[in-house]
């Protein structure tokens, strides 16, 4: 294999490495790293995998502003918009200033997924295919055109590379999924081997491999019974993932089959992402059986959506009681034994509840507390560094005059060193959602991510080990013997969120717009 | 409460202070942004607080129904509720009450209401709204005032008539019970502003500024309240210039309700050194950011490839990240994301506007920052009259250097060359 750190050429400068000696199975857990070597000499973008990789929405992680963003450790990299991506294909002039202004690390070609109910003729599938491979081929080109400097005083590399991510087309027919991965192993056509120079085949420009769940799920769901349709009455509100509600069933083999026929003649060296993975345990199926290296925060960018607070680790502690030895309430047991992934927080308990957000985890102040007294009772745990639970002082101020100083001084001025204040509350963000402020979801958001990057965190280290794959294997079973996977908590949160959302009502936005007519006094904000 | 006046202005009644309360300094002139319910829109508190914001207001009529003062408590206050370490201010929840609830009947005792959530008659008295400011634990608390009887066809409360009058005298009696309440707390880190009622007539207005001014060692500050509500422009400045006049030199003066640019410099013309209003967060969700050659609708389509950021001498992290006018029109209205970044900028405009300010009269240059950010904000386009009149009564004229401006009557200023750029 060419070694693309040291060729700027067109090709994937994105590489996944074994994290060992041994290949990357093309089935099975797959420990690595994934490298990505920054066109503008910049040290490499490194991510060990599995990981977590952050969904966007219109080039934006839905609810945080960009310190936010910057500050959360969770966020390591950025999903590619390829929504907006797609609508400033339309012009080239469009597109160039789209490079310009994003420079992303990889692009998403798009794939030709059909949005007809289930199941798909045959016919249907085959176009599906084909279409798909001319988007990735049209993507490449764009890509490969993308390598010519737009204007003299931009600072566009030279070399672009081609990290174009490939959905992998096909439907939930096996068949039809092994067809397309070769059509994308087979010999570019004259013309396009000379435009693609040097690709060889449509697969030596892809750096990696994606999966969109959903419509798997709608796929195989469809066998038994037809597809629910969702009236979509939040479709205008702002960046509201829209909450699922069919049932969370297991990832089952036939899932997984679909994925496998996908990858099966491809090579393995190659990252593969899935996006919107339905629980934990779905993804924790998906690295042991398929080997998928990363994965979207979808779900637990839901989660927050939904007012959900994420309160669960990898490998599960090794009794349910022991979320409580920190004093903190864990979160709610169900009848059958299964703990929740989280914590409801409309739910009328937390109004009292000044706990931080998760029982698994430390905040900071309270590990710092715990560091001076000998026999601490939460010892263990690890600290969640999201800006929820391990808030930081500011490390500076603006000042807008020079007497502002006098604000500063003393233990109100700039910290030396970092400074951590005590977490936001379980109370707090409940009187946030129940009262609509948007700031309830960005403290939420960024939890929920960083349990999520603890969760892979845990998946790795137990990867690390020795034994490695048999005691993962070990540790899934206990994690599905101790979670509850049907996730009640969500559906309950989901009545609790449609439930304060509609009291809130469609005339929310007409009363902002007459408050705004009164605060402009007459004047024109032609709004 | 220390209150220092470090510096005047030569020429206007403008002064830079330091106000030390239980959470730090707060350097005035200031803009406060609003929390009303404890959170300012998408923020948390330590983003609020990078912005070089150290004081901030809460709402105490929302708060009292959520959370309630029994979960304020128990979290040890609104300081710890929300994570906000520096000062806080809270209205007395008079006027909120009177203007979010249709039936509301002012007595002697206070204000009676229907509960939003049982529908039960409530009164708040003076003593219930400290009481709430307590649980709250404000760094400054405001008298409960009686602001007239709330007219169901219109917005505003009444500003003349024999109600008015009636409705100030309350106003004074009721200081003296939130004074007698709060003294007998024993809550000295607290501090309680009395607030100067009257309607526009300055007569009224002259019969409160002496009541008040008699109680002026029981009070830490006075806030000019009774405005901004619909009332002509050269009507308020008149009434702010009355009252900053008469109201003692060694206590901080807040005139509430106010937030657009040009309203802040000129009351600070006048000797005002705090305001407040939900303007510059609201306008932000609504894609309008404030800048110095005006406000600018980010939802117009000629921003859509426009990859400058708002204002590139603006310290605010969506301007010091770069973050494009291309990108917020993107996504404005879309995203909560594209709503934090306006508004992170737009609190930042404000206290630049300020900053600049106590800049200008600690350098002894204030009426020249005033010329400077009129010809920038309203350029050709014109002055209002009500501005240039203002500042003319202390001793400033915009149109000294430009005797060919124009000059707008009337209260409106209309915004659309405003997006010229
Ligand atoms: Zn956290
Ligand atoms: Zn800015």
């Amino acid at each position: 294999m060419t070694d693309p750190y040291s060729q700027p050429r067109f090709i994937p400068n994105i590489a996944l490495r074994s994290a060992s000696s041994a290949e990357l199975p093309l089935f099975g857990p797959r420990l690595a790293r994934l490298g990505v070597q920054r066109p503008d000499g910049s040290p490499p973008l490194e991510v060990y995998t599995p990981a977590l990789i952050t969904a966007t929405s219109r080039g934006v992680v839905p609810h945080l502003s960009r310190d936010h963003v910057r500050t959360t450790q969770a966020i390591r990299w950025v999903h590619v918009p390829f929504e907006s991506l797609y609508a400033l294909r339309v012009t080239p002039h469009a597109w160039e200033l789209y490079v310009a202004a994003c420079n992303p690390d990889a692009v998403v070609a798009l794939s030709d997924t059909p949005f007809t109910p289930h199941p798909h003729s045959q016919k249907r599938l085959t176009k599906s295919i084909e279409r798909s491979a001319i988007w990735l081929l049209e993507t490449l080109k764009a890509q490969k055109k993308g390598a010519i400097p737009v204007a003299e005083d931009t600072d566009i590399p030279q070399g672009r590379h081609s990290n174009v991510f490939v959905h992998m087309a096909g439907g939930g027919s096996a068949q039809a999924r092994t067809a397309f991965s070769q059509s994308m192993l087979e010999p570019l056509e004259t013309r396009e081997l000379e435009q693609l120079k040097p690709l060889q085949r449509l697969d030596d420009g892809v750096a990696g491999y994606i999966f969109d769940l959903v419509p798997l799920h709608q796929a195989l769901s469809a066998k038994e019974r037809t597809a629910p349709s969702i009236p979509d009455e939040s479709h205008n509100a702002m960046n509201t993932i829209t909450p699922r509600a069919e049932d969370s069933s297991h990832t089952s083999p036939e899932l997984q089959n679909l994925l496998k026929a996908s990858l099966h003649d491809l090579p393995p060296h190659k990252p593969r992402l899935v996006n919107s993975a339905r629980s934990p345990h779905e993804i924790l199926r998906l690295i042991r059986d398929v080997g998928i290296d990363l994965f979207d925060g979808h779900w637990a960018q839901r989660a927050a959506d939904i007012g959900v607070a994420l309160d669960f680790c990898f490998p599960a502690p090794a009794h349910s009681a022991e979320p409580r030895k920190s004093g903190i309430l864990g979160p709610r047991r169900r009848d059958d034994g299964a703990n929740d992934l989280g914590h409801n927080l409309y739910n009328a308990a937390y109004a009292h509840d000044h706990s931080r957000l998760a029982s698994c985890y430390l905040d900071t102040v309270s590990s710092q507390k715990n560091a001076d007294s000998a026999v601490s009772p939460s010892a263990g745990l690890r600290i969640c560094p999201c800006a929820a639970c391990s808030p930081v002082a500011p490390s500076a101020y603006i000042t807008h005059s020079s007497v502002d100083k006098l604000s500063y001084t003393d233990e109100m001025g700039p910290p030396e060193s970092k400074r951590y204040l005590p977490p936001f509350t379980r109370s707090y963000i409940h009187h946030l959602l129940h009262t609509h402020e948007m700031s309830a979801h960005s403290l939420l958001v960024m939890h929920n991510l960083s349990v999520m990057d603890a969760f892979f965190a845990g998946v790795r280290s137990v990867l690390e080990s020795p034994s490695g794959g048999d005691t993962f294997g070990e540790k899934v079973d206990e994690f599905v013997q101790m979670y509850d996977e049907s996730m009640v908590v969500f559906d309950e949160a989901t009545v609790d969120w449609a439930e304060v959302e509609r009291a809130r009502g469609k005339g929310r936005m007409a009363r902002e717009k007459i408050k705004q007519a009164e605060s402009s006094l007459g004047r024109a904000l032609d709004l | 409460m220390e209150f220092e006046v470090l510096a005047r202005c030569h020429t206007t009644r403008a002064r830079v202070s330091r106000m030390k309360l239980a959470h730090g300094v707060t350097m005035l002139p200031t803009f406060m942004p609003v929390a009303t319910q404890a959170a300012i829109k998408g923020l948390t508190a330590q983003q609020v607080e990078a912005l070089g914001i150290t004081l901030i207001l809460n709402n105490t009529y929302h708060l009292n129904l959520r959370p309630g003062t029994e979960v304020l408590k128990e979290a040890g206050g609104a300081h710890q509720f929300q994570g906000w370490r520096r000062n806080l201010l809270t209205d007395s929840g008079g006027f909120q009450l009177v203007s979010l609830n249709k039936f509301t009947k002012i007595t002697e005792e206070g204000a009676l209401f229907e509960s939003p959530f049982t529908g039960e008659p409530t009164m708040l008295t003076p003593e219930e709204s400290i009481s709430i400011q307590h649980a709250i634990g404000s760094d400054i608390m405001m008298q409960l005032d009686d602001v007239g009887k709330f007219s169901h066809s219109l917005l505003h409360t009444l500003t003349t008539g024999p109600r008015v009058g009636e409705a100030m005298w309350r106003t004074i009696r009721w200081l003296d019970r939130c004074i007698e309440f709060h003294e007998k707390s024993g809550r000295s880190h607290q501090n309680l502003f009395a607030i100067v009622q009257g309607g526009i007539d300055s007569v009224l207005r002259d019969q409160c500024l002496n009541e008040m001014i008699k109680r002026k060692d029981r009070v830490a500050g006075y806030a000019i309240g009774g405005l901004s509500g619909g009332e002509e422009k050269d009507v308020f400045w008149r009434i702010i210039k009355q009252c900053a006049d008469r109201l003692p030199a060694d206590r901080p003066r807040y005139s509430m309700g106010i937030g657009f640019a040009e309203d802040l410099l000129v009351c600070v013309a006048l000797g005002v050194d705090m305001a407040d209003c939900v303007f510059p967060t609201r306008t932000a969700r609504f894609g309008v950011a404030l800048t110095f050659s005006g406000p600018i609708n980010l939802r117009l389509g000629k921003h859509a490839a426009d990859l400058q950021p708002i204002d590139g001498t603006c310290p605010c992290p969506t301007c010091s990240d770069g973050t494009s006018r291309a990108m917020l029109h993107h996504i404005i209205t879309l995203e909560t994301a594209g709503a934090h970044a306006l508004t992170q900028h737009n609190i930042v405009f404000e206290a630049r506007v300020m900053g600049g300010a106590r800049e200008a009269i600690m350098n002894g240059n204030f009426p020249d920052y005033l010329k400077t950010f009129f010809a920038n904000y309203f350029g050709d386009a014109g002055y209002p009259e009500w501005c240039v009149n203002a500042l003319r009564s202390v001793g400033v004229d915009l149109l000294e250097d430009r005797p060919d401006t124009k000059v707008i009557s009337g209260d409106g200023t209309v915004w659309e060359y405003s997006d010229r750029a």
